[in-house]
């Protein structure tokens, strides 16, 4: 009852809260940056934080919300996820994450769909933004992914085409096919600076694999633009071939998942790539990841490494934060954790203005009910752009729903 | 032509369900258990403990599986079984563990696992664990599958793992038996096998069964065709029961494999693990099981166990639950983070409520599940305990697995199958610092002596370095 009291109390302040400037009072805060949480107030006016610090100065319009010592962090972004573009991965009808035409240039973009159930669940589970990315394919790129604002709204919100996605390693015939097609993609990729697109679509190599005009233009901007290429590999002299392609293209490399890079930390650190991993993940699926393990995440923070955070399973975007959680039970520091689902991801893709709680950024801002590295916490207040957002979900509703003891059939309990 | 081919996301989501309680061990006819002397002793057990000695935990506070929790208790562990708790328990010359705030409890069980028969490296020859060639196998045993050197093993022993249930996978509507292991290093299967527990026979529901054979466009490719098949086989499974209670040995049907399996079943002997996850096909079950007189032990991912959690609690099925998985596909759509809650509480707290792993990483941190699935039960307004949820991975899977007799719990006599935590087990930093098997220490996390390491693992990444140390 207690708890019901609790979800009331905070959707009348919801309800309640119409003023353009809100103060979170007291809380813990994280602030995303590396730094240790202190007790701090946030003052966020319109979409914005304007001020963090103690004793801030505050008008009688300004909305104050006791935190009271809870956590606060940024609104958290998932690196890697199939967020509005795959509702049921086995029904092939509700998924947009593929395409027989393109490759490189094939855009997740317009596919979104903001009322895609995933979202509130992973919204109230404390993601408040994402990247949606396309899936795996047997040709070594698989496409672009794009960065969404999760709020549900129609007008979709965040910035599309913003990294290359693919892989390099076991799978579809010998890697040295593999990096051989990588390597004559980045040279296709080159030629944009002084060759036509229709002249680069008449050559032989691009008409043997199946090239479009927007899979050429999209290495276009890998190559020469510094757009993020984000290549999954493991094996660690893999991982020493997708470095020695990002020196000799000078490529704005992200790594991913790479199992067997504690071997070969100090190259990685030498190249100033930055990583995203599966901390929980030391199972060697394959012959790629024999030296899988649940101390990379120690290792990578040790050497200095920037890292982020994928999770094992779709849908469930939010189990970073157990994964980071088991990274620091493991000897990953508190800072590395959080700054890894925040401030970590919004500097490697580029995503300027949010990813922590600092002046001048967009107010994307978690209050939760304990440590957010502990599994069974939850949020307790979600911003996004200085707007608090409902925690329901479809799962809440359900739940709701069978916690209903009054005797009538189920389809009238709402 | 195009060389790339797509991707099509690989969803052999394997499937499990285990059962508990209440097994009725008396046979139909009094002759039967010599009807058929090869069935319950072939490929039994030969498990002997490792070697142990008597070891007293000071000071620990403790979870005991049943709900109960103990403050800066001591425990005396001696010849493989639990001996004593209690404050201040003198034990002269025996070994002493200081325990200071740190947390005991039982060894942690997952009954649905498939560690072994699809072990890792995952490649096609270690793919073991559906005989997807026929939609009833209930002739194939899991066991039989088992690779003893899965490194799996013992990455879920470092998570306090110390027993697991390992069950055929679910592309079958009969898909062979399942059985127990402790979570020993051993070279044979039979020296892995817990002793005494029960055979389970895996059932599934629903996609998986009609999905696999309707794409071969044979039976079943609906859930109505997954009926008649089981329904068809239950048939058969009675009149080959009948025939073998009959005093005339010559007109005993000639034996066999698939159709013992189902006997065992039907003469309590073995327990139905039923991986279904719809609430509608959950009842249908039910009613099977009662058309044909047999008990279901548990429903496996049963994403939909909340919508009829008081069924469930009468008709005393466990449900083994993931704390959060879904949208893989359809049939795992509903899920909602209190459904192991709400299956615990049904009939004021009657409830089975199990969380299991069905994965490799999640086996590894069934208390993290756990903490989850309370946390959630708790905000939606039950007031469960951490004592109260260590049940979900100890005693209740124990129940389910037939294995309660002898471990799941801290009790006085049962096997010393117990793990050492850094720290609350409800939180995501601590970590299992010893597990004990039958008393022995298996693993300990401050001495790579006693980390095991498997046959796999030695050498091949590079000769002076074993995998995963």
């Amino acid at each position: 009852m207690k708890r019901l009291f609790t979800s009331l109390f905070l959707l009348i302040l919801i309800a309640s809260i119409s003023a353009e400037t809100i103060l979170l009072k007291g809380g813990l805060v994280h602030s995303g940056n590396g730094g240790a949480g202190i007790i701090q107030d946030i003052l966020i006016s319109d979409n914005t934080i304007v001020d963090v610090g103690n004793n801030l100065i505050i008008d009688g319009n300004t909305q104050v919300i006791e935190v009271n010592g809870l956590p606060v962090t940024p609104g958290l972004i998932s690196p890697m996820s199939n967020l509005g573009i795959v509702e049921i991965n086995s029904l092939d009808v509700t998924r947009d994450d593929e395409s027989e035409l393109l490759s490189a240039g094939f855009s997740i973009f317009n596919a979104f769909n903001p009322h895609s159930t995933g979202i509130p669940w992973n919204r109230s589970n404390g993601v408040t933004s994402a990247i949606s990315t396309p899936s795996e394919t047997s040709f070594p790129i698989f496409g672009l992914g794009s960065h969404f604002i999760l709020d549900g709204s129609l007008e979709i919100k965040g910035s599309k085409d913003i990294a290359m996605f693919g892989r390099l390693g076991a799978s579809y015939g010998s890697r040295a096919e593999t990096l051989s097609l990588l390597e004559s993609l980045l040279d296709i990729g080159k030629m944009v600076n002084s060759m036509t697109i229709e002249d680069i679509l008449d050559l032989n190599i691009a008409d043997q694999l199946e090239l479009q005009a927007q899979d050429i233009i999209a290495l276009g901007k890998v190559v020469n633009d510094d757009m993020p290429l984000v290549i999954e590999t493991n094996r660690a002299v893999d991982i020493l071939q997708a470095l020695a392609m990002k020196q000799k293209y000078g490529l704005n490399l992200v790594l991913v998942s790479i199992e067997e890079a504690p071997m070969v930390l100090d190259q990685i650190k030498a190249s100033n790539t930055p990583v995203i991993i599966d901390p929980m993940d030391n199972i060697p699926n394959s012959f790629d990841e024999l030296g899988s393990s649940l101390d990379l995440g120690r290792m990578l923070d040790q050497a200095g490494i920037p890292i982020m955070f994928s999770t094992q399973r779709s849908h469930n975007y939010h189990l970073m934060r157990q994964g980071s959680g088991n990274a620091v039970a493991h000897g990953m520091s508190y800072e590395t954790a959080i700054k890894g689902m925040t401030q970590t991801v919004a500097q490697t893709f580029n995503l300027d203005n949010r990813g922590s709680i600092e002046p001048g950024k967009l107010a994307d801002v978690i209050v939760w009910d304990g440590d957010p590295l502990e599994p069974a916490s939850f949020p307790k207040i979600i911003m996004i752009e200085g707007q608090l957002q409902d925690l329901s979900s479809r799962s809440s509703k359900l739940t709701e729903r069978y916690m209903n003891k009054e005797d009538k059939p189920s389809s009238y309990k709402h | 032509m195009k060389n790339k081919v797509l991707l099509s996301i690989l969803l052999l989501t394997f499937i499990g369900c285990s059962e508990s309680f209440n097994v009725d061990l008396s046979f139909g006819d009094s002759e039967s258990d010599s009807i058929n002397p090869g069935i319950d002793n072939a490929f039994a057990s030969t498990y002997a403990p490792m070697n142990s000695e008597p070891m007293l935990f000071r000071s620990a506070n403790i979870y005991d599986g049943l709900g109960g929790e103990f403050l800066n208790y001591d425990l005396l562990l001696s010849d493989g079984k639990i001996i004593e708790i209690g404050e201040s328990i003198t034990a002269p010359g025996v070994m002493v563990i200081d325990a200071t705030d740190k947390w005991i409890t039982p060894g942690i069980i997952d009954i649905h696992s498939h560690m072994g028969v699809y072990s890792a490296p995952g490649v096609s020859t270690s793919s073991d664990g559906n005989e997807a060639t026929s939609p009833v196998t209930a002739e194939v045993w899991a066991e039989h599958s088992l690779w003893t050197q899965d490194p799996q093993f013992a990455l879920a022993l470092k998570g306090g793992v110390t027993a697991f249930h390992v069950l055929p996978g679910s592309a079958n509507l009969f898909g062979g038996r399942g059985a127990t292991f402790k979570n020993v290093s051993q070279n044979t299967v039979q020296a892995m096998k817990f002793p005494d527990a029960p055979h389970s026979l895996k059932m599934a529901c629903g996609e998986n069964p009609k999905r696999v054979y309707g794409n071969r466009r044979q039976a079943p490719s609906t859930r109505m065709g997954n009926m008649a098949g089981y329904r068809s086989a239950w048939i058969e499974a009675v009149e080959y029961t009948d025939g073998m209670n009959e005093r005339n040995s010559d007109r005993r049907p000639t034996r066999d494999l698939a159709m013992d399996t189902l006997m065992g079943v039907l003469n309590g002997e073995i327990l139905i693990q039923n991986h279904c996850y719809r609430a509608e096909e959950m009842a249908m079950m039910i009613e099977l099981s009662k058309e044909f007189n047999y008990k279901i032990t548990a429903f496996h991912h049963a994403v939909e166990a909340y919508k009829i959690a008081d069924l469930l609690a009468d008709e005393e099925i466990c449900a083994a639950l993931w704390a959060d998985w879904w949208g893989f596909k359809h049939e795992a759509y509903d899920m909602v983070q209190a459904n192991v809650a709400i299956i615990d509480q049904a009939k004021n707290g009657t409830g089975c409520a199990i969380v299991h792993s069905d994965d490799p990483v999640g086996i590894q941190h069934l208390n993290q599940e756990a903490a989850k699935a309370m946390a959630a039960g708790n905000r939606a307004g039950y007031e469960i305990s951490r004592a109260h949820a260590m049940r979900w991975i100890t005693s209740n899977p124990a129940k389910a697995a037939g294995i309660l007799d002898q471990t799941g719990t801290i009790e006085i006599g049962k096997d010393a199958d117990v793990v050492l935590w850094s720290g609350n087990p409800f939180s995501v930093y601590s970590r299992a610092e010893k597990v004990l098997v039958d008393g022995a220490l298996a693993f300990d996390m401050d001495n790579p002596k006693i980390q095991p390491i498997t046959d796999f693992d030695l050498g091949i990444i590079q000769p002076q370095a074993n995998r995963a140390q």
